[in-house]
């Protein structure tokens, strides 16, 4: 039994950000999203800013992102939240709530070293 | 349906060689899920500790030896998470890891985290079957 798998074509940003890494991908039933950094969309360029904007601009993008495969934020099943402080995470929640459909999806949040200093990373597995 | 995918070589079942609690792989729903792949030897299962880039080296080479023993193959990852002991190896890891996801790379996140044995890189994987 095996899944089809395709790579979701890529916005401006992605193919110009040189990364190693398909910004979604579909395997099977499901969306695989990278995770996704506070950046412009269209030029790629990197939107350094608070916990609170930067969970905002990385959700809008990823609502973008999921409507453009075909899926939406209401169809995301988990999500992960890399935080730099793990005292930062009522201020993404806040923002977060805004987003997601209640109930909302299941959600694993947890402190790490991100690399160049951004300070929040949230990827996310949805129904394709 | 559940299906255990079993180690491909003896080396990589670390159930065996260190008393994880986990299988190598699952099958599941069209969908291969790895245990966190450790660079170990896949034949003695012996840690083969180094750089990042050697570590990632034999990371990737088990992997592909365990995909490929349950029909998949590399270029079918779909997500991939990256674990890497600090975050100014990021260039260093994408150096190496651009040699075996040449097209259509997977969804991937890197951070880091404290790796068990003192590793330098562990790699936590999601494949089409």
């Amino acid at each position: 039994m095996s899944a089809r798998r395709e790579v979701i074509p890529p916005s401006d940003a992605a193919s110009r950000s040189g990364q190693p890494a398909s910004m979604a991908v579909r395997g099977g039933d499901f969306l695989f999203v990278s995770g996704l950094t506070a950046i412009d969309l269209q030029s790629g360029q990197r939107m350094p800013g608070t916990t609170a904007s930067e969970t905002r601009q990385i959700l809008t993008n990823l609502r973008q992102l999921l409507e453009a495969a075909g899926s939406s934020l209401d169809k995301v099943v988990k999500v992960n939240v890399l935080l730099h402080s793990m005292l930062e995470a009522p201020n993404m929640n806040d923002v977060y709530v805004r987003f997601f459909p209640d109930p909302p999806p299941a959600r694993t949040v947890c402190g790490a070293r991100l690399p160049d200093g951004v300070k929040v990373i949230i990827e996310c597995t949805a129904l394709a | 349906m559940r299906e255990v995918i079993a180690a491909p070589h003896p080396g990589l079942d670390l159930r065996q060689h260190y008393g994880h609690h986990q299988s190598p792989a699952i099958r599941a729903g069209g969908l291969i899920f790895c245990s966190g792949m450790l660079p170990v030897d896949p034949e003695t299962g012996e840690r083969r500790h180094g750089t990042l880039t050697s570590e990632a080296h034999v990371i990737l080479g088990n992997l592909k030896l365990l995909l490929e023993s349950a029909g998949s193959s590399l270029d079918r990852l779909v997500q991939v998470h990256a674990l890497i002991y600090d975050s100014i190896e990021y260039d260093v890891l994408n150096r190496v890891y651009r040699q075996y996801v040449a097209n259509g790379p997977p969804a991937r996140t890197v951070w880091t985290a404290q790796i068990e044995a003192g590793f330098k890189i562990q790699l936590d994987v999601v494949a089409a079957a």
